[in-house]
């Protein structure tokens, strides 16, 4: 794999995002809204006993993985805009192995991803948050790895799609399932037992639950095993989106 | 200086569920030929393209393309070739110098000879004033040119190009021609081309006619009107009746009723109108004598009239259906 390649084609897709203005801001600004509106909105009802922390607090890192979330896995919409207008020929004609262009592809969304959390992080304090400065940069290869697996979700997904209203119906179908049961919004202590085994299957509560602990000092798991879980779900996730995309033809 | 053919082809075939879309197909390109694939839309074309280009897998045959095995190296077989496709393929929202820059690191161009590369190609098609615009805001035929371009910048040996001048005004087609005919001419490049354009057939060193999947001939494209012979004429009258019975009865020819008068083919067409002239008595008001073009090649190895997609449409059916009767 060609390191150079890799760059340039993930590149791509970074300039495309920061070039479009419009939706550059909406995305920046739409994880401010909720910290706005359920942190406040929330903060008084849950007090701090059951969490540990301020709930605003307490919510930020949740907010900062729903961020990567929903960044990484609409990253991969780009393969249906590029099979829609032709772009998709141009790549897959190229002397470049399948995989290189997929790595590239769970690379540029991890990026813009990571543009996404760095403004929560950054804004959070002014929101009266207390991250750890340090715990946030040591939460950031979590996230990452995190935003990768989720773009090889999408890129599965997309290599199956042929139409950009297919894409768009199966992502919002697995992305709010992913979201509601990941413990990003409540903890995961005392939890009903059928809804504490769902969030257990469920890859995103191990990278929310990394973040948190991080960040503000506060997790369910070993983190760890929050890694380890992390890692296994990019393996598997990465290896399926490999293999869907070379089986496309374009 | 390479002795093995730049592409060869031998029963190649491909099959979509029950339906056969090429039916073993045969055929051998030079290197620094240029080789056109000529046939009504739905003929095979883009899938045999998109065979040799690695895009599709064939269902049985052999390919070889500047020495290797398409099935086998497809990489080796990527590094080696241009791909032109039929409908747009860059990325609107870079700039004309951005989606040739993608391009030549993806294909290996070494960074020293990179920008040089661009800016060749962007002058090439005379793009250069506009390298750092948004391919969006470009015209079809700026896109066109752009692509062709892009297909130059890694130096291939062999170029694809799927209906290269389609929904492209006359200037521009007449542009692009020039565009490949200098490839060809300068850089030894192998051109492949499919088209159903008549016109554009012509620029062809050899032809291969395609139709359901077969190539039903294979020749250049003077051998191949040479093939079909006799010269096309047209006799206008205002008693079409009259001098159709003439026609049968003296030279045993039955002509077909067109907008441009009775049509009929024969050897030598200037002779046999001055024979006419003086034989017949039915008063002649015009008389038109041309050589046979590929649109004759392919209605008589076919049946069938090509569809032109030029404005010709309309006259061509017409001919095709006064001569089915």
């Amino acid at each position: 794999m060609r390191a150079e390649v890799v760059y340039h084609l993930a590149r791509r897709d970074v300039v495309k995002f920061l070039r479009d203005r419009q939706s550059l801001v909406a995305t920046l600004v739409r994880p401010l809204l909720w910290i706005l509106a359920v942190g406040f909105g929330l903060r008084r009802a849950v007090g701090t006993g059951a969490i540990g922390v301020d709930f605003v607090s307490f919510l930020v890192p949740g907010v900062a993985t729903m961020a990567v979330l929903f960044s990484s896995m609409f990253s991969a919409v780009s393969i249906v805009w590029d099979r829609e207008f032709g772009f998709l020929k141009e790549l897959l004609v190229a002397p470049v192995p399948r995989a290189t262009l997929v790595f590239a592809k769970m690379i540029s969304a991890s990026v813009t991803a990571l543009l996404e959390v760095s403004v929560v992080l950054l804004v959070s304090p002014l929101f009266g948050a207390r991250i750890d400065p340090l715990g946030a940069l040591l939460a950031i290869p979590v996230l990452v790895a995190f935003g990768m697996s989720v773009s090889a979700l999408g890129i599965t997904v997309a290599s199956r799609m042929k139409t950009f209203e297919g894409f768009g119906g199966i992502v919002n179908f697995l992305i709010q399932p992913v979201f509601f049961f990941s413990g990003a919004l409540y903890p995961l202590e005392g939890l009903p037992p059928a809804l504490a085994a769902v969030v257990r299957l469920n890859p995103m509560s191990y990278a929310v639950d990394a973040t948190r602990g991080l960040c503000v000092g506060v997790h369910h798991f070993p983190i760890p095993l929050d890694a380890g879980v992390v890692l296994a779900a990019l393996a598997l996730l990465g290896t399926l989106a490999v293999r869907s995309f070379s089986r496309m033809q374009a | 200086m390479n002795p093995s053919p730049a592409i060869e082809v031998r029963d190649l075939s491909k099959r979509f569920g029950d339906v056969e879309a090429v039916r073993g197909v045969s055929f051998s390109v030079k290197e620094g030929e240029i080789f056109g694939f000529l046939g009504p839309n739905g003929a095979g074309k883009t899938t045999t393209i998109k065979m040799l280009c690695t895009l599709l897998a064939p269902t049985s045959g052999a390919l070889r393309l500047a020495g290797f095995d398409v099935t086998k190296s497809p990489e080796d077989v990527r590094r080696s070739i241009g791909v032109i496709f039929q409908d747009p393929s860059l990325d609107d929202r870079l700039t004309a110098e951005e989606n040739l820059e993608l391009h030549a690191v993806v294909y290996g161009v070494p960074r020293a000879e990179r920008r040089a590369r661009l800016d060749e190609a962007l002058a090439f098609v005379e793009l250069s004033e506009r390298k750092k615009d948004l391919v969006r805001t470009f015209s079809g035929g700026m896109k066109r040119r752009l692509e062709i371009a892009r297909g130059l910048v890694h130096r291939p040996r062999v170029l694809f190009l799927d209906e290269p001048t389609t929904g492209l005004d006359p200037q521009t087609r007449k542009a692009t021609w020039e565009v490949l005919r200098g490839l060809r001419d300068r850089n030894g490049m192998t051109l492949f081309l499919t088209t159903h354009y008549m016109d554009e057939a012509e620029n062809c060193d050899r032809i291969a006619v395609i139709d359901h999947g077969r190539i039903v001939a294979e020749d250049s494209p003077e051998a191949l009107k040479r093939a079909v012979g006799k010269d096309v004429v047209f006799v206008r009258t205002n008693e079409p009746a009259a001098l159709c019975a003439v026609l049968a009865e003296r030279y045993g020819l039955t002509p077909d009723r067109t907008e441009e008068g009775l049509c009929f083919r024969v050897e030598d067409g200037e002779a046999f109108v001055v024979r006419l002239v003086s034989d017949v008595r039915v008063a002649v008001t015009g008389i038109a004598v041309r050589r046979p073009t590929l649109d004759d090649v392919f209605l008589a190895l076919t049946g069938r009239q090509i569809r032109n997609g030029n404005g010709e449409a309309g006259r061509d059916t017409m001919r095709a259906m006064a001569r089915r009767r």
